[in-house]
């Protein structure tokens, strides 16, 4: 057993003096005899060098995309990360430390926090971002909430083409509201939003809120959205964006959007299976006093230096309780900080030079799927940066994308709402990414996979 | 001890750079991507070498307080050392290189850790159905709320059951999260610091939903009636939730399974060890009875032979609550925490957390009133009042802690207490810490009230004014004058 709890037996013995006991066991003695336990049965403890070869052995059952020809994406992205952000991360002044409710003593941590803030305002061209939500679906969650705060409604509205597990995490965020939640169609051919019905559905007085994404599920940018809040005027406009995106992509707040959120993981940030995550999280200056989350604000210290803190405070739980504007409390603090030091250390430049590059390969990796037979590659009809949809005419999207796996080519993920009796209109549709994993051989060794993978499955209907 | 922290005139990072670098140019159009789609101004941001960014980040680390450095007596915090070791293993590239969308097949490994470490909390627990999806304990909190709604909109009953009950001690995320879940929150008084029976007695009925309990509460104290809670809750038919944050208190003591709860949270970034990581990421747990199981987040992580998949086959199912199958990361640091301290390890914790605290409490009770009974469990609570004759207050006192070398306590909570401290040194802190802890607060409680008005002084920037913050609300860059002011 790790040497994790300090003292001897003896000195444990000797406090315990001190407070006038003689055995542990009476430090318990307010616990009912009624509701005390035998043994738990986990188990005897170990030795760090079991606990490592025991947990190393559990791990080398993985198969980590970095050993695949990697084309998986999504709001999660698998990226390089330079060393020198882990580097940062390691930092156990930053990573053990609390909420910086002490602002003197953690001004480290708070600048960071500030300069994070900083950087979501310029990529997302709006007013004021917050320290950070949980990851990019629950600020999605956030964003519904504020919205119904500041717009009167009982109706919102998000696109149909937005990926499965949003749509849930957003209704679970509006189930103890008593609003619906209402799908905005798409053009079958280009996967482009119906703005008409938006806008007309808009109008009619009761919606609170509407929800677009940058690029969309379909990894799609859809024009049609820089127009759309001006037609649905003072209803509060949401949009879901990509920060990498947002290096080559005009700022959401520049064509109307009110709040902007975003999975930020992908800056700074390994996948881990889903999480820790980012939830990125911006709105207008009017309407922060109704937002969620901590925000980090510059101030002066007694002396008159410069300073930063924690404010606005009174929207948050630990001082309002029950009309707080969100239950958050523990946040993604360090990974807001991986935010900051990864995209300065690659810098803009850097950064808008990676949506390019992966831009090509996603073009590169369409010409080279287009010609299989038994696959409509991109799916839609329409721009797209570094990922879009694939369709799967021959066979099912999962079949297909297990056949691949096996020649060591993670070709993308389904669409489909894995739930048993969901509702699936789009058929069989994966999205495939470009990554920096996977260049021109990697693109070769896919299109390859996709054809003998196709080879004997038999033509549809 | 002496402390003194890096003081550094670091500016912001933007300043950097120097005067304009580099001028940025837009970005050059992507193909395919409309002309009026692309940023017209190229993101302002500074280009620094390496070596510039690393030393601004480390010189930040350099003005922030971790455990690492020092003792966080932070009451409720549970602020313990973070193993070196469940770091080093979560960096693994088969560890941190797993997307959450990869076929099962790749991440048997994955799943078979989420497997484990759910099998041993529901051991923990008491509580059969596990699930590591929340991100947070609030998250979690948040989400069991949304499973009683379920399971009373199955049986019929939410258009009655609109009630959330807490104790008055209640950390405030429980109220915000039954609020959020669209409850009307409703606090229960308390009587010398525990839950009053007789209040709950007369608050529940028909349309009571759930109440919501810390166990040991805020206080410190473990709630000794808990037997006749549990049965009044559920006479109503009500459901018991556990709030896990003090469970560092209890382990193989008792357990919320064997108090009658029906559902609980935990936060392995207190019991379990994972790194706060200056205010997150967590990890939180759910913890039910099968009855409630049924209703946990989807998918859920199971065991076919030596196989394990991710059964989305839950019609009760709330869905989702976050992308992915919760923080992976925090949950392998936790489970190599489990695994190391196992059975003894784990009750060794839980024994030495509230010797810790009783020690102290012991000590600190010389020095300021503590207010209820002194039998307590993880943490304990004073109170600052007597301190206000000569014009001090708890946060005085609290930032000439920092002086010492040790995090201010949590102040001000809970609120039924006049000036709270609340004090929580948990099992890894040693007799040398209490011992200096128990000292330094001496000097403070004893110091000259212009010497405490004006603390701390040993920190990277003197007392902080908040007031202005909120008046001004310089949030980020665009906030902030163009010149930087003179120091007045």
């Amino acid at each position: 057993m790790a040497r994790w709890i300090p003292d001897d037996a003896e000195t444990e013995a000797a406090l315990l003096h001190e407070i006038g006991l003689h055995d542990a066991e009476e430090l318990f003695a307010d616990v009912p005899r009624r509701v005390r336990l035998g043994r738990m049965g986990v188990g005897a403890g170990r030795e760090e060098i079991d606990v490592v070869r025991t947990i190393d052995k559990m791990l080398a059952r993985n198969r980590p995309y970095t050993g695949f020809a990697n084309f998986l994406g999504g709001r999660i992205a698998p990226r390089f990360l330079p060393a020198a952000v882990d580097a940062i991360l390691l930092r156990s002044e930053f990573y053990t430390s609390y909420t910086p409710y002490q602002p003197e003593a953690s001004q480290g941590m708070l600048q960071a926090l500030f300069e994070f803030q900083s950087l979501w305002v310029e990529l997302s061209g709006l007013d004021a971002a917050n320290a950070s939500l949980y990851d990019g679906a629950t600020a999605a969650g956030e964003a519904l909430l504020l919205s119904r705060r500041i717009h009167e409604g009982d109706r919102y509205l998000v696109p149909a083409s937005l990926p499965w597990e949003e749509k849930s995490v957003l209704a679970n965020y509006a189930a103890g509201t008593g609003i619906r939640i209402q799908e905005i169609p798409f053009d079958p051919v280009t996967g482009r939003l119906d703005v008409d019905w938006t806008k007309r559905e808009a109008r009619s007085g009761d919606v609170f809120g509407v929800l677009v994404d940058v690029p969309n599920g379909f990894g799609h940018v859809d024009e049609g959205l820089l127009d759309l809040k001006s037609t649905i005027g003072a209803v509060p406009l949401t949009v879901v964006a990509d920060p990498l995106a947002l290096t080559v992509l005009e700022p959401p707040g520049e064509w109307g959007a009110d709040i902007v959120v975003g999975e930020g993981q992908g800056f700074g940030a390994s996948p881990s299976f889903g999480g820790p995550l980012l939830g990125l999280f911006a709105c207008r200056r009017e309407h922060l006093r109704f937002s969620p989350g901590r925000i980090v604000g510059a101030t002066r210290d007694a002396d008159g230096r410069p300073a930063f803190t924690l404010t606005l405070q009174t929207r948050e739980q630990h001082i309002r309780r029950s009309r707080a504007t969100s239950n958050i409390c523990t946040n993604q603090s360090l990974l807001a900080l991986a935010f900051v030091v990864y995209a300065t250390t690659v810098g803009p430049k850097g950064l808008a030079d990676l949506e390019r590059t992966l831009s090509e390969r996603a073009r590169t990796l369409a010409g080279a799927l287009a010609g299989i037979d038994g696959l409509k590659a991109p799916r839609f009809d329409s721009p797209y940066l570094h990922e879009f949809t694939v369709g799967v005419t021959r066979g099912t999207a999962a079949g297909f994308l297990d056949r691949l796996r096996r020649k060591k080519v993670l070709g993308g993920h389904p669409l489909a709402d894995p739930r048993p009796g969901a509702v699936n209109p789009l058929g069989e549709v994966y999205l495939t990414a470009a990554t920096e994993f996977s260049g021109d051989k990697e693109i070769a060794k896919y299109a390859k996979a996709a054809r003998a993978a196709l080879a004997h499955v038999p033509g549809a209907a | 001890m002496t402390f003194r922290q890096a003081r550094y005139d670091e500016p912001p990072v933007w300043q950097l750079a120097g005067a304009a670098r580099r001028a940025p140019e837009p970005p050059a159009p992507i193909p395919g991507i409309p002309d009026r789609f692309r940023r017209r101004r190229a993101v302002d941001w500074p280009e620094l070498s390496e070596l510039e960014v690393v030393r601004h980040y480390t010189r930040l680390s350099q003005m922030n307080f971790g455990i690492d450095s020092m003792p966080y007596p932070l009451g409720s915090c549970t602020m313990k050392y973070n193993p070196k070791v469940s770091e080093q293993l979560a960096r693994r590239d088969a560890a941190a290189s797993l997307h959450p969308y990869q076929p099962v097949e790749t991440v048997q490994g994955a799943l078979e850790i989420l497997w484990r470490l759910e099998t041993a909390l529901a051991k923990v627990t008491g509580l059969p159905e596990v699930s590591l999806q929340p991100a947070a304990g609030a998250h979690g909190e948040y989400a069991a709320l949304l499973m009683v709604r379920a399971y009373f909109r199955d049986r019929g009953e939410l258009a009655q059951r609109t009630e959330v009950l807490l104790p008055d001690t209640a950390h405030g995320t429980n109220p915000a999260s039954a609020h959020m879940a669209g409850f009307t929150a409703r606090e229960i008084p308390s009587v010398d610091g525990c839950v009053d029976v007789a209040a709950l007695k007369a608050a529940v009925n028909e349309h009571t939903a759930a109440f919501m309990l810390t166990n040991p509460n805020t206080a410190g104290l473990f709630e000794s009636e808990i037997g006749a809670i549990a049965e009044t809750v559920h006479g109503v038919g009500g459901m018991l939730y556990y709030d896990g944050a003090n469970l560092n208190a209890i382990l193989g003591v008792t357990n919320p399974g064997r108090m009658g709860f029906d559902v609980a949270h935990l936060n392995l970034h207190k019991t379990f060890a994972t790194p706060h990581g200056g205010g997150g990421p967590g990890a939180g747990v759910l913890a039910a009875t099968e009855t409630l199981g049924a209703y946990l987040p989807v998918p859920r992580v199971v065991k076919q032979g030596r196989a394990f998949r991710l059964d989305y086959d839950r019609p009760k199912s709330i869905g989702k609550i976050k992308t992915g199958y919760g923080n992976f990361g925090l949950d392998l640091r936790a489970y190599a925490f489990l695994l190391s301290h196992g059975e003894e390890g784990l009750r060794h914790i839980s024994r030495r957390a509230v010797l810790n605290a009783n020690y102290l409490g012991k000590k600190l009770g010389h020095l300021l009133p503590r207010p209820f009974r002194t039998l307590v469990k993880h943490e304990f609570l004073l109170s600052g009042a007597p301190l206000k004759a000569n014009g001090v207050r708890t946060l005085d006192l609290a930032k000439r802690l920092l002086d010492e070398g040790y995090h201010a306590p949590t102040v001000y909570f809970p609120s039924l207490v006049e000036e709270a401290l609340m004090i929580e040194f948990p099992e890894t802190e040693s007799r040398r810490e209490l011992d200096g802890f128990a000292e330094a607060f001496d000097r403070a409680v004893h110091d000259t009230p212009e010497h405490l008005h004006d603390a701390p002084h040993s920190t990277s920037v003197r007392r902080v004014d908040e007031v202005l913050a909120a008046r001004q609300l310089h949030l980020s860059r665009k906030d902030l004058p163009a010149t930087p002011a003179q120091p007045s």
